[in-house]
């Protein structure tokens, strides 16, 4: 089952775990679309699951979007429905999931999800369901894995695009101030800005202080490098005002001045205002011109990388191991040099944040590049 | 929690009771907002409304963190219910929504700050028609009264039912705000009670009805032409909640005058020009806000839309700029 959120190269999971399923002698079928293909079955004229037998898997493209299909939202607990009455509703429909795994014949599932994800899939195991979890995250942000399934595909594009805006704005002689993925954990933008060699990135982890960022800037904008380069995690934060609320306030918070009230004071979820905020809170301090740009959803296309393939094959034969192994409740996490099976608690409702005396703000720091106020 | 009962015996879940309202139907107005709705309209402004059930809100704002605080991180609290993120400067909480589903009204009144809240409790009709009460001086110099809205207030009909009959009882003008997708029979049971009917026309086509609401329009506007025939002493007030890119053209303006125009009841069609003041308490309920990208009308299409409908009202006797006769 492949939750919902588009990553790159999702076939390969399915390959690793179709592959290595069938090496033991079990079947693997894939469920389409989420649960949909089982709780919603007459949508699908050839039927909600798909044998993954080996003449299909042998001919599965690896770089491919996902044989089995993404479903906006992948809640059995919260379906909606449309009633007799022609009414709009939401239903528990986890029992009838339950009973159509069993009637399926289906033993153990293989979760490919995201954070979020494997709090659902957590209360189906409660349940009473074998679950074994792969973990997916463009951000990188899950817990209790040094590396999430997607991620690298996401930098690797995310590195392009840094690129390609860094010569724009060389040639235009602006300062570009890209946002991208990241709402609660700056790896893309920290990485991503340290592999272009940006001039400032921007992360949650650290408020940021855009005065201090100006000044550093003017410093590093000079007449012979007329240009720079802002990367900014979309869930930045800045540093309040001297006698300003006690917490951060999100970027994105600041641009949503028709939002009511106190209601209003935190995430308002959208993404391209961090890039916009700082671009022009910039600009009114500095005498070049900034341009903001967001690669946000962009970053979720395309093929996987060379690394993601290879994580995505280990990980779906990852999981067949948990599952020979009976290590239900778990997820796939990788621990260099180690593939762990860590129970899902230690995953759930934990962040995998960029720790500020870790080894990449230390790089980063190396070189020059500014994380939004003197640590 | 011990249900208030009175002479009707009816109970309801209500959000909130706002006094002092304007656009809600004639004179100053009591606005009564049930819980429960039937369509899942993607720009819906009251996201807090659509459950039957009482809900958890969670205002991160208003928490004061693990180190001050933390009594939603211990029993009796679901466990996972509620994290604070390890690492980080702020410790605030945040909610796990698809864990916290077992929070209830007595838990929520363990948190000194008053971050967790419930949205919605359960009523009885005496007690919601004292309060309505207070303003009965503003009804009777301005007309006003009690206005129902929601969610979808016909989706309790007897409770509805027995509010506005109570509120006629006591003098008051009764009006709903309504789309009327819900079976005939609520319909028939709520309306003998009510004096005008503000309705929702929000798109034309069934299919793309169906798409921006959930279902298609084809009961709703069956609905609304037989309760214009079937209730001739009541006023009907059309509405269209203005969403650019959605509904906001020429087209389904005109083919809803087309529609309410026949019928002398209906007495005007109002624009309810889109905004996003709902952004916020999707927040407040771990949702996601769907219609992110979309905004709000400018004046110039307004009044151009506007013009339409006072033409065909015979307000103005002109044609809108650029409409053809």
């Amino acid at each position: 089952m492949v939750g919902a959120g588009h990553v790159p190269g999702l076939n390969a999971v399915v390959m690793g775990t179709a592959v290595a399923a069938g090496h033991l002698g079990w079947e693997a079928v894939g469920i389409r679309d989420g649960f949909d293909g089982l709780l919603s079955p007459e949508r699908y004229p050839d039927g909600g699951l798909v044998a993954l037998d080996p003449g299909l898997i042998a001919n599965l493209d690896p770089n491919g979007a996902g044989i089995l299909g993404q479903a906006p939202r992948v809640d059995p607990f919260h379906v909606r429905r449309v009633n007799a009455d022609e009414m709009v509703e939401e239903l528990d429909l986890s029992d009838l999931l339950l009973e159509r795994l069993k009637a399926a014949g289906i033993d153990a599932l293989v979760g490919v999800v995201g954070g979020r994800g494997l709090s659902i899939l957590y209360k189906l195991h409660k349940k009473g369901l074998n679950v074994v979890c792969v973990p997916r995250s463009i951000e990188n942000d899950i817990a209790a894995t040094s590396v999430s399934f997607g991620f690298n595909s996401a930098l690797s594009f995310t590195i392009e695009m840094l690129d390609r805006v860094r010569q724009a704005a060389q040639a235009a002689r602006k300062i570009g101030v890209v946002e991208v993925l990241g709402e609660q954990a700056g790896w893309l933008a920290l990485q991503a800005g340290i592999a272009v060699g940006a001039d400032v990135v921007l992360i949650p982890e650290v408020p940021a202080d855009l005065a201090a960022v100006a000044t550093r800037l003017k410093d590093k904008v000079t007449a012979r490098r007329p240009y720079g380069l802002v990367v900014v995690a979309e869930g930045a934060t800045l540093v309040p005002p001297a006698k300003g609320e006690a917490k951060p306030n999100p970027l994105k918070a600041s641009l949503s001045p028709l939002a009511t009230g106190e209601a209003s004071d935190h995430v308002i979820r959208r993404s391209g205002q961090a890039a916009a905020a700082v671009a022009e809170a910039l600009q009114l301090q500095l005498a070049e011109e900034t341009f903001p740009l967001v690669l946000g959803p962009w970053v979720r296309g395309g093929a996987p990388t060379a690394v993601d393939r290879q994580l995505g094959m280990t990980y779906g034969a990852g999981a067949v191991r948990a599952i020979n192994a009976g290590s239900y409740g778990t997820m796939v996490a990788f621990v260099p040099p180690d593939l762990r099976f860590v129970p899902l608690p230690e995953a759930i409702n934990k962040v995998r944040t960029v720790p500020l005396d870790g080894g990449f703000v230390q790089i980063a720091r190396s070189l020059g590049i500014f994380l939004g106020r003197e640590l | 929690m011990a249900r208030p009962v009175d002479a009707s015996g009816q109970t309801g879940i209500v959000l909130n009771i706002q006094r002092y309202c304007s656009h809600d139907g004639p004179g100053i107005r009591t606005n009564v907002f049930l819980k429960g709705c039937s369509l899942r309209c993607k720009w819906c402004g009251n996201p807090e409304s659509i459950a039957f059930k009482p809900e958890l809100s969670y205002q991160a704002s208003k928490c004061v963190g693990r180190k001050e605080c933390g009594a939603c991180l211990k029993p009796p609290f679901p466990e996972g219910a509620f994290y604070v993120v390890e690492g980080g400067e702020n410790d605030t909480v945040k909610v796990n929504w698809d864990l916290a589903t077992g929070v209830d009204e007595a838990m929520v009144s363990l948190c000194p700050p008053g971050a967790l809240e419930m949205f919605g409790k359960r009523m009885g009709v005496d007690e919601i028609l004292d309060e309505v009460e207070k303003d009965v001086s503003f009804y009777r110099s301005t007309g006003g009264g009690l206005t129902l809205s929601g969610g979808e207030c016909l989706l309790q009909p007897d409770f509805s039912a027995a509010l506005l009959k109570g509120a006629h009882d006591r003098g008051f003008n009764t009006a709903i705000e309504t789309a009327c997708n819900v079976p005939w029979a609520y319909v028939e049971k709520v309306l003998p009670h009510v004096d005008t009917v503000l309705h929702d026309h929000k798109l034309t086509i069934p299919e793309r009805h169906k798409k921006w609401t959930g279902v298609s329009n084809e009961r709703v506007l069956a609905n609304f032409k037989k309760a214009y025939e079937t209730f001739p002493n009541a006023d009907f007030i059309a509405r269209t909640p203005l969403i650019p890119g959605i509904n906001a053209d020429e087209e389904h303006i005109r083919a809803v005058l087309a529609f309410i125009r026949p019928h002398k009841n209906v007495i005007d069609y109002e624009l309810l020009p889109y905004h996003r003041f709902g952004l916020g308490k999707y927040e407040l309920l771990g949702e996601v806000y769907e219609l992110d990208d979309y905004k709000t009308p400018s004046a110039e299409l307004v009044a151009h839309l506007q013009a339409i409908i006072d033409e065909a009202f015979g307000r103005t006797g002109q044609a809108a700029p650029g409409v053809k006769p």
